[in-house]
């Protein structure tokens, strides 16, 4: 994974994008990438925790026949898509510090998953008996806010690895290689040990201490870099 | 390459990609029993695929001035038609597989996405100027591959999976792939005669996958089901495929819903009683008159046939989340009436949430005979908070009875909820009054009660008199006291929504 990072090549861009007030320069740099492949697998990983028993959690209170499985898979998507799309937004302006956003973003997912159980459970009780597209609607409020942020976090990491590398490929491969590992990782970690030892309350304390975790240690190399 | 074609291929790749994982899962689910963690495990290979696909498509990526000319297109429509290709084969490799595999397979088939993985950086490297504006333009492309995604999962999962077999969405998957492959070496910039031999490539390779179909696909889910241990010839007498699972029947009658026992169509208690049946016709035994009965899970319908024919029972709603079984009862003469019977309501909805949408529903017994505690999903019927929502729908001395499947901890968590209890083989009759068995009152229930106005026990025929003995003394013989029961499931954890009970085990 870190291999993958650090390749032989050198990791200057190769065309002329890098804006110097995009990032504080070491945080622009060589020092960031070192933590970029840990902390986006970590994001990767902690993101299929919360769809796993956020889906779970849904499932409880909406069913588990096919029409709330398919509106609340959906609703997921809809939401890592609007976050795409604001999170290419953000980072159109190479000023926009990239980094940071990341740290913020990874905070809120953080934090909106230590309130997530209980905020489930009450809408749910709440909104007993609604059809299909009730459903549909109450879970894309729901999970709205945290897969929309989970899903900025790609583009705005994009945007910073093109800065550096100047290849489109490279970065998207390279950040979507390590998300995704991380996420495939918790898939596995989910059905032979974190659900069965966790339960679903552990398992999104879990979660949103990745999340929290990998916030302070960017702010810490984001501070480093300004020191 | 033009940023409209990337975005055209990165949605039907994501569409594609998610029809499959949702085929796979279907087939897997199949093949591991249902467990719970065949999701988990099928995502996570299916995800891993992704990855190693985006590492793969690095060293792909390493021209940086890719948006020029042909060949990146060439590239990806090679890619396009390979991974297309291999993703048709993939069902039926894993089903030839399964039948050398002894115990539970490896959800092998979505490192396959390994091809599709690379897709996304490739076209987002062909497609995407490494400029300022990357980061925007990789999200289009990311949100086109979603907006395919969830159309997959609407339209395969919601719609083709009602209507279509796995063999048949494959070959639709298939042909549609076909379709995007010829647009896309339409625009590759070759020569009249290499498009002609590009499409004749194409069609005939395409072809003679969609030709083999219905030889790659035979026996899908007896090789699935059984791997190692099918035998040469063995058939399934039914097979239901629909958006929610899959029900495949034995010749002998035994029904699976999603690879597990789901139960046998029977409703004779004599005999070698396969499905054990007799303890749909104790409820009789353990209470008084019940008018209002709710059966959650109908399964084969043999003991929704049962409980509609206890004398007394006024009125029988059954939920079931599987339409396809209500679609067998016709075949098998047993519980064929079931289905017209003017005392029976079957709806299709998930038995937790119906409890939720009818708060006001009361019911005299409440009978659950779902699935078995190792299966994924169980907790949502084995769970406190389950049995606390079944309690308040019981009418006063109302009875909840419900297959343990023999878990201590199913037992356990019922023996919280209510203070009163009564084991019936691996079922469990659990109330909030006393439970009063009363064998004398059963056995007169029995000699009036008729199936399809066809006496179950004649009281003058002496066969029937030595065979209502042998099924009385069954029954007693299968009673279990509290005391013993909250001795032997001392230690067991209660199943809670949160814990899971033994999903993950």
């Amino acid at each position: 994974m870190r291999a993958t990072l650090s390749a032989p090549e050198p990791l200057v861009p190769e065309s002329p994008v890098m804006d110097p007030l995009a990032e504080p320069r070491s945080a622009a740099g060589v020092l960031p990438l070192r933590w970029v492949a840990p902390v986006f697998f970590a994001s990767g990983f902690s993101a299929l925790l919360y769809q796993t028993v956020w889906q779970r959690a849904l499932f409880t209170h909406y069913g588990t026949n096919v029409e709330s499985v398919t509106v609340i898979v959906t609703a997921f998507m809809v939401g890592l898509g609007a976050g795409s799309l604001l999170g290419g937004v953000y980072s159109r302006d190479p000023r926009r510090p990239a980094l940071l956003a990341f740290c913020l973003v990874e905070a809120a997912i953080g934090l909106f998953g230590l309130v997530s159980l209980p905020l489930i459970e009450k809408v749910g009780a709440l909104t007993l008996g609604m059809g299909t597209l009730g459903t549909g609607v109450v879970s894309l409020l729901l999970v709205l806010v945290p897969t929309t942020l989970m899903g900025a976090t790609l583009p705005v990491l994009v945007a910073f690895a093109v800065r550096l590398w100047g290849n489109v490929g490279r970065s998207v491969g390279a950040l979507y290689f390590v998300n995704t590992l991380g996420s495939a990782a918790a898939s596995f970690a989910a059905a032979f040990f974190v659900m069965s030892h966790l339960g679903q309350a552990g398992t999104v304390q879990l979660a949103a201490g990745l999340n929290l975790g990998v916030a302070l240690l960017v702010s810490l190399v984001l501070r480093r870099g300004r020191a | 390459m033009r940023l409209l074609v990337a975005l055209a291929v990165a949605a039907f790749s994501g569409f594609v990609s998610l029809s499959y994982e949702l085929l796979w899962f279907r087939v897997y689910g199949v093949a591991n029993g249902a467990l719970a963690s065949s999701f988990p495990l099928l995502l996570g290979t299916y995800l891993l695929g992704l990855a190693l696909g985006s590492l793969w498509s690095q060293v792909l990526c390493r021209d940086t001035s890719p948006t020029t000319g042909t060949r990146p297109l060439r590239l990806v429509t090679a890619f396009f038609v390979f991974a297309n290709g291999v993703a048709y084969l993939s069902i039926p490799g894993f089903a030839a597989a399964c039948t050398f595999t002894e115990g539970s397979p490896a959800p092998w088939m979505g490192l396959l996405t390994i091809f599709l993985g690379a897709l996304f950086p490739l076209v987002a490297h062909f497609g995407v100027p490494a400029d300022t504006r990357a980061g925007a333009r990789v999200s289009y492309l990311y949100v086109a591959n979603i907006v395919g995604s969830a159309a997959g999962s609407l339209l395969t999962g919601f719609w083709l999976m009602d209507v279509l077999s796995t063999a048949g969405i494959s070959a639709v998957l298939l042909g549609g792939s076909m379709l995007g492959a010829a647009l896309l070496l339409a625009g590759c910039g070759l020569t009249r005669r290499q498009l002609a031999g590009a499409l004749v490539a194409v069609g005939v390779g395409g072809g003679g996958l969609l030709a083999a179909g219905p030889v790659l696909f035979d026996r899908l889910y007896e090789r699935v089901q059984f791997q190692a241990k099918t035998e040469p010839g063995f058939r399934f007498t039914h097979v239901v495929e629909n958006r929610s699972g899959v029900i495949t029947v034995a010749p002998d009658g035994t029904i699976y819903g999603g690879g597990t026992y789901d139960g046998v169509f029977n409703t004779d208690p004599r005999g070698t009683d396969k499905n054990l049946i007799f303890r749909a016709y104790a409820l009789s035994a353990l209470h008084p008159a019940p008018r209002r009965v709710l059966m959650i899970g109908l399964s084969s319908g043999s003991w929704a046939q049962v409980v509609a024919n206890l004398p007394g029972v006024e009125e029988l709603t059954v939920v079931e989340i599987n339409p396809g079984y209500r679609d067998l009862l016709a075949h098998y003469p047993q519980v064929a009436s079931l289905a017209h019977n003017p005392k029976v309501r079957i709806e299709f909805d998930d038995g937790r949430r119906w409890l939720t949408t009818h708060p006001d529903a009361r019911f005299d017994i409440i009978v659950a005979n779902t699935m078995v505690h190792w299966a994924g999903g169980s907790a949502h019927v084995l769970s406190r908070e389950f049995n606390e929502l079944v309690k308040a729908h019981l009418s006063p001395g109302g009875v909840y009875f419900f297959n343990t499947t023999a878990s201590h901890r199913a037992s356990r968590t019922a023996t919280d909820v209510f203070p009163y209890s009564v084991g019936v083989a691996h079922c469990l009759a659990v109330a909030d009054t006393p439970i009063q068995v009363d064998l004398e009152r059963w056995r007169a229930a029995m000699l009036r009660m008729r199936i399809d106005g066809v006496p179950v026990f004649e009281a003058g025929r002496e066969e029937d008199r030595r065979a209502l003995d042998a099924l009385e003394a069954r029954v007693s013989g299968s009673l279990e006291a509290r005391p013993r029961m909250l001795r032997r499931t001392d230690a067991a954890v209660p199943v809670t929504d949160d814990n899971m009970g033994h999903e993950w085990d």
